[in-house]
């Protein structure tokens, strides 16, 4: 099941990832070869296998939903490449806003 | 006796003895790192004033406050992947460049409370991902027993800092033998606590469901000491384990009796000569101790780099969304926002991040899902059951670390599959989130061979004492000399 060019576009489109299109062959090339790789798992049956969520079967821990300090807002803020107003700062995200 | 030639366990003797004070300790161990830093490349940062100050408070103490500190004045390295709020954390990535955490890890604060002096951030694979650390973004760390071989990776930097001396121990982290395969290649111990054992608070994730902090030390007894510190349930891990963690046990196993598997899955044709030899020669050793060295099956341990490497990728495209540009780290310019993220992510990350964001994201995918990452996650229930079933017939499981002693740089970047499958047999115990620690077994041709014990899940205690006993029979009794030292 060989990947396209096509596909690896619209996967790295959805991981937020830009490709240069010189660089779409060999990451083409790459990630097919793990593929082909990990194809051997299909050898298994595993049709009545529970897959494993957790290693020792822990349910996720619940706590109270109660008030706590948390992370003051200057903390927050002191490695974001563009504070405002107490807020993240980013380009726009719909046409018409501004920049 | 120089400082830096001393175990965690001498310094702290030493220091509550008021023998040495911290100051002198860490001005010592400053000295060396300051002279061979230019040779290794171990740290990806280096306080050395902090750490003199850090010093300088634990001297300032009382004598019952400092008795009180099991690493009093002890220096310790720390992977870039744990936060440390009064240094950079980058995980060795241009995307943090520069990073300073509004926190401390848990096993920061531990290490501190505990009188441990951190002298740097140690240098890694970029988030981690890779068995040699030409992954950083930033520097080669050198291997100590031959600077024209990788330390292994991920935990390299810190693997060679304490081979080369610069600190008695240091904290790594291991998704798939990140602790141990570096441990091997540089001659020192290495622990992979089980899944939970050790707070990951603090600790970049990579793939959360194999993730675990632990230590690296030039004497089991070390590593122990800092296991001691660093593991425990903490409120702010929800995969933390509720569990009692008694201090563990001191003294050597007594080997009669003790049940010792050998998976024959693991000899294959893959293991190199010299470490098919070496384990050979193990296995005499041990049943010349009275140990019952059995065959035991780990069935599906054909399939474990397959099922790992779509479990990780996977896991990590997830966790490495949080780098966009927004928050926190390395921004690019866009003319809007999906612009933004997609030109920061393609300029932070390397390409090997970049390879499996792009594979993990596959995975994940509509259509992918269930062919890819759900039945990886069967797989693993299978690799699981093999372990326990191997455990219900033996106490401790013997295998190589790796396939072959420490690589010249550049052998196998070339070629991500062949660099992944070096990790065969390390990503079982994470896999199936039992305990794993490698031990020196002595060196062929002046390199480290390592040899890896394997425990049921919870099994640490166990398994440091057979470590201990191993170490006994089979003492490491020299270090790399470096920069012209005898």
């Amino acid at each position: 099941m060989a990947l396209s060019e096509i596909q690896v576009k619209h996967v790295a489109r959805l991981a937020r990832l830009r490709v240069e299109s010189d660089e779409i062959a060999q990451i083409t090339q790459d990630l097919d070869r793990v593929l082909e790789y990990v194809a051997q798992l299909s050898q298994l049956d595993t049709d009545t296998v529970e897959p494993t969520m957790h290693v020792m079967g822990l349910a996720m821990p619940l706590r109270a939903d109660e008030v706590k300090p948390s992370l003051p807002v200057d903390a927050a803020l002191k490695n974001a490449p563009d504070p405002r107003d107490h807020m993240f700062g980013v380009p726009r995200i719909m046409d018409g806003g501004d920049a | 006796m120089r400082a830096y030639d001393m175990t965690a366990t001498e310094i702290s003797q030493r220091v509550h003895r008021k023998e040495m004070s911290a100051t002198e300790c860490v001005r010592e161990v400053a000295d060396r790192i300051t002279a061979l830093e230019p040779l290794v490349g171990a740290f990806l940062h280096l306080d050395v004033q902090g750490a003199l100050n850090q010093a300088r408070a634990i001297d300032a103490l009382s004598d019952d406050e400092r008795q009180q500190m099991p690493l009093a004045g002890v220096p310790v390295a720390v992977k870039d992947n744990m936060t440390t709020m009064d240094m950079p954390t980058t995980a060795a990535s241009k995307i943090l460049e520069g990073f300073m955490a509004p926190y401390n890890a848990t096993v920061v604060n531990r290490l501190k409370a505990a009188g441990a002096i951190i002298v740097g951030k140690t240098n890694m694979d970029e988030f981690a991902m890779g068995s040699s650390t030409e992954h950083s973004a930033y520097q080669l760390t050198h291997n100590p027993w031959d600077l024209s071989r990788v330390p292994g990776g991920s935990s390299g930097g810190s693997a060679a800092a304490v081979a080369a001396r610069m600190v008695p121990i240091a904290l790594g982290s291991d998704t798939g033998g990140s602790i141990r395969q570096p441990a091997s290649y540089c001659g020192v111990t290495g622990l992979k606590p089980s899944y939970g054992r050790v707070s990951r608070y603090g600790l970049i994730a990579y793939a959360s469901s194999l993730d675990q902090i632990g230590p690296l030390a030039r004497s089991v007894d070390d590593v122990a000491l800092l296991y001691d510190i660093i593991a425990g349930y903490d409120p702010l891990d929800a995969t933390s384990i509720r569990a009692e963690t008694a201090r563990v046990s001191e003294g050597p196993v007594d080997w009669k009796g003790l049940r010792v598997g050998v998976p024959k899955e693991y000899l294959s044709a893959d293991l190199g000569g010299v470490v098919a030899q070496r384990l050979q020669d193990v296995i005499t050793q041990l049943e010349a101790q009275g140990a019952s060295v059995l065959e035991v099956s780990l069935p599906h341990t054909a399939y474990a780099i397959a099922t790992y490497y779509l479990i990780a990728p996977a896991e990590a495209s997830s966790n490495l969304s949080r780098f966009d540009g927004v928050r926190y780290g390395y921004r690019a310019s866009g003319a809007d926002l999906l612009e933004m993220y997609e030109n920061t992510r393609a300029q932070g990350f390397g390409p090997e991040v970049k390879r499996r964001i792009l594979l993990g994201t596959h995975a994940l995918s509509a259509g992918y899902y269930d062919a890819y990452y759900l039945k990886a996650q069967k797989v693993r229930t299978l690799i699981r059951q093999d372990f326990e079933q191997a455990f219900a017939l033996v106490d401790v499981i013997l295998t190589p670390t790796t396939p072959d002693v420490a690589f010249r740089f550049g052998e196998k970047s070339s070629d991500p599959l062949q660099m992944y499958l070096s990790d065969v047999y390390t990503v079982t115990a994470n896999l199936a989130g039992i305990p794993a620690i490698s031990t020196p077994a002595g060196l062929a041709d002046g390199l480290p061979v390592g040899i890896q014990w394997l425990g049921p899940v919870m099994g640490e205690d166990r398994l440091l004492q057979v470590a201990r006993g191993f170490e006994e029979l089979w003492p490491s009794s020299t270090w790399p000399g470096l920069g012209g030292e005898a």
